[in-house]
């Protein structure tokens, strides 16, 4: 088994340690002797999402969410079909602004950043959640959502955060999210080898 | 309300001296009683302002060293005091009781996004931007924030002086107006072909957006460059340092040989980026001056037995701050032990933000050479696990609460070279800690 992991324009979408998530994902597989590969992927490159089961994208400088939008919007139909066959796509921080063409959701652009510790719980793991946010972007929808806040931001004025659809997880907190909470790493490590029985 | 702000400004002042106490009340109380203070001084002739995320106090200290040396009267804000009431209380100390600042030169380290602020009463002729990179999050949240800041309020007449190895601030010369002078650290025996940090700013031609293409690096993002596509790129420089010699502590400019005051690249860059002002100012015998200052500066290192020891003083929130330190420690090749931790992150706001500590390379330190890491205050566990993220085999981290208690195992211990990384907070602990032995 191996897990083939993409990272969506690390060089340019690494506004908060965002690399930390693959780390901590990694360093899970490792843990419980899964092989994984990573693929970095440029603005350039073409992709081919049949080739991954967990697909990351984290925040950025305007100047590179907009480049993401303009380099994955072509590719809609292939993330619902990526999205269908239940892989994983994680995003977080303020990249939750690029993926609003798949209309799932829309976001709110905010005229200041909103700032903060964020302490929360999810019903996809145990304990509580604990991350950061520093966003100018939040999102506006009121279903399907992952995190319950008790302090932070959520979406719409409520204290409800994210958004889920099958596997399609998108969430503003950074953390970096995954290294700061192993319980939802290891949410996302079940769902990995889950989908490759 | 001027002349009694500047009076009790004063008596302030001089109270603080007189009870050995230093700090910005008599800057806090002079701005209470008169808001526009800053508008009514009358300023000198020559006016610099030196600003960017890191590197203003040592190079904003260096030139006002320098000119003091030359007999001139410097009005210079001390090392930190780079707000509103620091900067006020530099300006009452040198200002007559009608506000007249009684110096040569008004050489002033102001803080980046405070910059706009202050720089409209300054007028300055010169601005001196160290460098800008990625800082504080929670505070400045992308570094498109803090450069705009800073462009966005630089009058047209304002010579600016920056780096070029920093493609961002190599760009100010076509997003400004302004005559813009460089500085350069050229390639030298530390410089590197290939990438080793991740998370940086610079990958794309400010100018037309392509990719860029590095010929080398010689720190993160500070290196020759050219665009992929236009003509954008790096240029040989007013100011050049070459030959760099850390272990010497040298460098040599316009063929001069001139002490850097360190062994580590920021060291190179504050003198660089000093003596490129100076130069400006047609300050005669700047090496003189710069060798004067730094012979005999104290060592970066103490002996305790047969192990020495040094502090970082990184900057909390800044990856560069650490990522400098690293820099240095992975030239070592003793085997070491480390220290990394501090008590606070930040007094400005309550936020506990650790996104930036996956900004820094720790993975500089999965080596032989590294003994044992021990991480201590308040954000241990989270050091611990960007450390074990990072690869760091768990049986070399050590999790401690405070420094003190590093102290039997690090003395008893294998390692010859004892590494404290930290913020202002702990160099005081670090050094009570090994020195009294």
């Amino acid at each position: 088994m191996t897990i083939k992991i993409a990272h969506l324009y690390p060089n340019e979408l690494n506004l908060y340690g965002e690399n930390g998530n693959i780390k901590a994902l990694t360093y899970a597989l490792k843990e419980q002797d899964i092989a994984y590969i990573i693929t970095n992927i440029d603005f350039t490159d073409p992709i081919n999402f049949n080739d991954y089961d967990f697909i990351y994208i984290g925040s950025g400088r305007k100047i590179f969410l907009d480049k993401a939008r303009q380099a994955l919007e072509p590719y809609k139909e292939n993330i619902l079909n990526y999205l269908k066959q239940d892989k994983v796509f994680l995003i977080t921080g303020n990249a939750v602004s690029i993926f609003e063409f798949l209309n799932f959701y829309e976001v709110t652009s905010l005229d200041n950043f909103v700032v903060g510790n964020v302490c929360g719980t999810t019903s996809l793991c145990k304990g509580q959640i604990k991350a950061f946010q520093n966003t100018e972007y939040l999102i506006k929808s009121t279903d399907n959502l992952i995190f319950s806040l008790d302090t932070g931001y959520g979406n719409n004025n409520t204290m409800l955060e994210g958004y889920q659809k099958n596997n399609f997880y998108a969430t503003t907190l950074i953390g970096p999210l995954l290294a700061r909470n192993p319980n939802l790493t290891k949410y996302f490590i079940d769902i990995l080898k889950e989908n490759q029985k | 309300m001027k002349i009694i702000a500047i009076i009790i400004g004063k008596i302030v002042l001089l109270l603080g001296k007189f009870l050995h106490r230093g700090s910005s009340l008599p800057g806090k109380i002079a701005l209470k009683i008169d808001k526009n203070i800053l508008k009514k001084f009358k300023y000198p002739q020559t006016r610099i302002i030196v600003t960017g995320s890191s590197g203003k106090g040592s190079t904003s200290t260096l030139i006002a060293k320098v000119l003091r040396d030359k007999g001139y009267q410097v009005c210079h804000n001390t090392n930190g005091s780079n707000l509103s009431y620091g900067i006020t209380t530099a300006l009452i100390k040198y200002s007559s009781l009608t506000g007249k600042i009684k110096a040569d030169y008004l050489v002033l380290e102001v803080d980046e996004r405070y910059n706009k602020q202050v720089i409209k009463y300054i007028n300055p002729n010169y601005l001196v931007l160290t460098n800008l990179t990625k800082d504080q999050p929670p505070r400045q949240h992308t570094i498109d924030n803090v450069f705009q800041d800073v462009i966005s309020c630089i009058p047209a007449s304002t010579k600016i002086i920056t780096s070029m190895d920093e493609p961002l601030l190599r760009y100010l010369e076509y997003k400004l107006p302004n005559e813009v002078i460089y500085f350069s650290l050229a390639q030298n025996k530390y410089s590197y072909p290939t990438q080793i940090f991740e998370n940086l700013n610079a990958t794309y031609c400010p100018k037309c957006d392509s990719k860029l293409v590095y010929d080398y690096y010689n720190f993160e993002d500070l290196g020759a460059y050219h665009c992929s596509k236009c003509d954008f790129g790096y240029l040989k420089p007013q100011t050049l340092g070459q030959n760099l010699d850390l272990d010497a502590e040298t460098l040599n400019i316009d063929d001069d040989t001139i002490a850097i005051g360190g062994d580590t690249l920021y060291h190179a860059y504050n003198t660089i980026t000093a003596v490129a002002l100076l130069k400006e100012l047609n300050i005669p015998q700047i090496k003189e001056s710069i060798n004067k200052i730094y012979q005999n500066h104290p060592s970066s290192y103490f002996k305790n037995k047969s192990q020495s020891f040094r502090y970082f003083n990184c900057k909390s929130e800044n990856a560069t701050t650490f990522n400098q330190a690293l820099f240095k420690i992975k030239e070592d090749t003793d085997l070491k032990d480390i220290i990394i931790g501090w008590s606070i992150i930040s007094k400005r706001y309550p936020h506990t933000d650790i996104s930036w500590l996956y900004d820094i390379e720790f993975e500089l330190l999965n080596n032989k050479q590294v003994n044992k890491i021990y991480v201590c205050g308040m954000n241990k566990e989270d050091l611990k696990t960007r450390l074990l993220l990072g690869g760091i085999p768990e049986a070399k981290i050590v999790v401690v609460n405070d420094i003190p208690d590093t102290k039997d195992s690090i003395l008893s211990g294998e390692a010859s070279k004892v590494y404290c990384l930290s913020h202002y907070d702990y160099g005081a602990i670090f050094k009570k800690t090994f020195k009294e032995d």
